[in-house]
């Protein structure tokens, strides 16, 4: 017993020895701290003197991005310029914001601005997908702060975004509305290729201005071709890319002082103070020569390719107006209709709330030249044409231009079909 | 076996050592961020809000974000700020003001939803359809696509914006009716008129479709309160002469279901006895009045 108890205390003096003090590793409770950080955030913001740039990256957008120039005040309230349209880049809007300690101290534009353009599930005002919009964010998680920039991520797509500083001279641009969006006429080119030119080097550039985004192709001195994509965002006096484009030899960061000549169809600016243009060309930089054969085998093996609206010519869309046809529905080229030897560029129409191939021009097979083109012979007629059947001939005259199409691969399911005389009637197959 | 006691002596003793209580200090407590809800600096939009529906009838409306009043994998916009103030007075003058006439102020305050939430979009269904109102447990009315509302006196006012209107007041009267057939239930007669035509496809039956069976919409389908709400709604919304134009817009001949007009009409004939009775004779309502001051109200936004 006695043995019992020598081991009994021998127990009692371990475990009632030890230190019961918890040593806490910050130094103050988290309330303490989260509301430190909010404090911080909010002095930040509100106390830049010429207010923020700010700079979204849409998560659903490859490569997008999206500028934006806000005021913060001290009463919720922010101020807001964004490049998304004319509109939208030179009439302040004011909306309210707040920040909020969520799962991470959270900055909220809680009633709509021009950052929730970005994110309205209704495309009609964005250009995006039903119901989701661009993807975009508008409550975002303050990441971190590092001199003048604040990282944020979006809390519901995960958009990455920042703020940085303005300073008094961009500021001071902003608020007195200078703008330069003559970036815009970019999609007035009469030609589907379209080059930049800087100190001797071409990049043939694909842009989509509703994305902000743009595709440089160009030959390195390997003579490969390369590409690559950047965003783009307007500036008082033209575009900046994010992140700058480069191809190892030249780095450009934007295009300075715009001027677009419809006439000449030229768009002239500098590039680093130095001056460079686009222009247009009739043939692409490189030609994809396996691109037709490419084109035509996937359209025999699911049948067919879909145009809505036919061919774009010198600067119109539905250049031959087939969508006027009656009961019109869609335009399709089947490469061996039916298991026949003839190619069929057939309209579709609606019947009776059934889709019916109703009629056009057959070809017999096309040739694949050895320079990249496919060339379509003409052969026949099919089916009965509608009254006033000129979009349909003058769709068929375009297909059988002797010159053939340049073919280029877009995405997996888009091919845009250029024509190979001037580079300025094209139509864009998809499935 | 002693062996064993002995070491579940020292065990025991062991656990009594090691579970004594520690004390944590707790930190400052007083100042924890969010508690108490969101605060921020009121302005002219908040006060108008206080002064028009808080005060008088005890109803909130949130206009600012808060993703969790919704569904959670939603992609919805706030409100733009210059839509609330007019969708919230029309809602006050179509929907509250007009029962306070017919039924009296505490009638109102004591049923009415206490708490109105605004999203500016429509919210998005994965079958391509949007919703445009919800309503949770007879106290908080959900309210989408704001930032189309207009009415005629608004800039930009079209005829075809009055479909987005007048959706949002059947919204109100039909969650409104919710909570009126939840307090006082309607005659169990209104169930037996349309039985074996109720059905989960509703979304996939148009309103004319659902007319020819004798139903006032495609949703009154669903269930038996959702037709006996609906009626209301409807009626309230379009009208006494809105709804006889329903009812004589069934066209001749029988349904897919092989009901004919004579009978679909009678049996929309029927819910609309049913309804107007039940307001009398439980709410103590005159139903056409209220049906006509709604109706002339919606007219005066709109028309």
């Amino acid at each position: 017993m006695k043995k019992h108890l020598i081991y009994l205390s021998l127990v009692i003096a371990i475990f009632s020895a030890c230190e019961k003090e918890d040593d806490p590793v910050f130094d103050q409770s988290p309330d303490e701290r989260l509301n430190e950080t909010l404090t911080m955030y909010q002095g930040e913001l509100t106390g830049a003197p010429y207010g923020w740039k700010a700079m979204v990256f849409p998560a659903g957008m490859p490569n997008s991005v999206f500028s934006f120039y806000m005021k913060f005040n001290g009463s919720n309230r922010v101020s807001m310029f964004s490049d998304f349209d004319a509109e939208s880049s030179t009439t302040l809007q004011e909306s309210s914001y707040r920040l909020k300690a969520l799962q991470q101290p959270s900055l909220l534009f809680d009633t709509y601005s021009y950052l929730h353009v970005l994110c309205d599930p209704d495309a009609g005002v964005n250009g995006g997908a039903y119901g989701k919009g661009l993807y975009s964010d508008f409550e975002f998680a303050l990441d971190s702060i590092s001199g003048d920039t604040i990282h944020l991520t979006g809390r519901f797509n995960k958009s990455k975004a920042y703020l940085v500083k303005a300073t008094q001279e961009e500021a001071q641009e902003y608020m007195s509305l200078e703008r330069n969006r003559e970036f815009e006429h970019i999609t007035q080119f009469l030609t589907y290729f379209k080059r930049l030119t800087v100190g001797g080097t071409q990049y043939e550039l694909t842009v989509n201005p509703y994305a902000h985004v743009i595709g440089f192709t160009w030959v390195d001195d390997k003579g490969e071709k390369q590409q690559d994509v950047v965003g783009f965002y307007y500036t008082p006096n033209g575009i900046a890319f994010a992140p700058a484009f480069t191809d190892g030899k030249n780095t450009i960061t934007g295009l300075q002082d715009i001027t677009w000549d419809a006439e000449g169809q030229i768009m002239s600016f500098t590039v680093d103070d130095a001056s460079a243009m686009i222009s247009g060309f009739a043939k692409p930089l490189v030609v994809d020569t396996a691109a037709p054969k490419r084109w035509w085998n996937k359209g025999q093996s699911m049948e067919y390719w879909v145009s809505t609206t036919g061919f774009h010519a010198n600067g119109v869309d539905d250049a031959f107006n087939i969508t006027s046809l009656p009961s019109y529905y869609f335009l399709t080229f089947w490469p061996t209709y039916a298991g026949t030897s003839y190619d069929i560029l057939i309209f579709v129409t609606v019947v009776d709330n059934t889709l019916v191939p109703s009629y056009g021009p057959a070809f017999r097979a096309p040739r694949f030249t050895a320079d990249g083109r496919i060339i379509f012979p003409y052969s026949d007629d099919r089916g009965t044409y509608p009254p006033g059947p000129a979009p349909v001939h003058n769709t068929r005259n375009q297909l059988a231009d002797a010159a053939g199409y340049y073919l280029v691969q877009v995405n997996q399911d888009q091919y845009d079909m250029v024509s190979a005389k001037d580079g300025k009637a094209w139509i864009t197959w998809v499935r | 076996m002693k062996r064993f006691l002995q070491i579940l002596f020292y065990c025991c003793s062991l656990f009594l050592l090691a579970s004594c209580s520690e004390d944590d200090d707790l930190g400052s407590i007083e100042d924890i961020p969010g508690l108490g809800g969101d605060t921020w600096v009121e302005g002219p939009l908040d006060k108008w809000l206080y002064d028009t529906l808080t005060k008088p009838y005890n109803i909130a409306v949130k206009y600012k974000w808060d993703q969790f009043e919704f569904e959670l994998n939603k992609t919805l916009v706030p409100p733009k700020e210059d839509k609330v103030i007019p969708v919230m007075s029309a809602i006050k003058k179509v929907w509250i003001d007009n029962y306070i006439d017919e039924a009296g102020l505490t009638f109102f305050k004591k049923y009415s939803p206490k708490f109105f939430i605004l999203s500016g979009s429509a919210s998005w269904n994965e079958n391509g359809t949007i919703t445009l109102g919800t309503a949770e447990g007879g106290r908080k009315v959900v309210l989408y696509l704001l930032n189309d509302f207009r009415t005629k006196d608004m800039p930009g006012y079209e005829p075809a914006d009055s479909a987005n209107v007048k959706q949002m007041f059947h919204v109100i009267e039909h969650e409104f009716g919710h909570i009126l057939h939840q307090t006082v239930m309607y005659p169990q007669e209104f169930k037996e008129i349309s039985t074996g035509y109720y059905t989960g496809n509703w979304n996939n039956i148009s309103d004319l479709e659902a007319r020819q069976d004798g139903f006032v919409t495609a949703y009154a389908m669903s269930a038996y309160d959702e037709d006996f709400v609906e009626m209301i709604s409807m009626m309230l919304v379009e009208g006494k002469e809105g709804f006889d134009r329903i009812v004589n817009s069934i066209p001749p001949g029988s349904s897919i279901n092989g009901m004919s007009r004579a009978d679909a009409q009678a049996r929309l004939r029927q819910k609309e006895a049913m309804v107007v009775e039940y307001f009398k004779s439980v709410w103590d309502i005159d139903f056409y009045s209220l049906q006509t001051k709604t109706r002339n109200t919606i007219e005066q936004l709109l028309y």
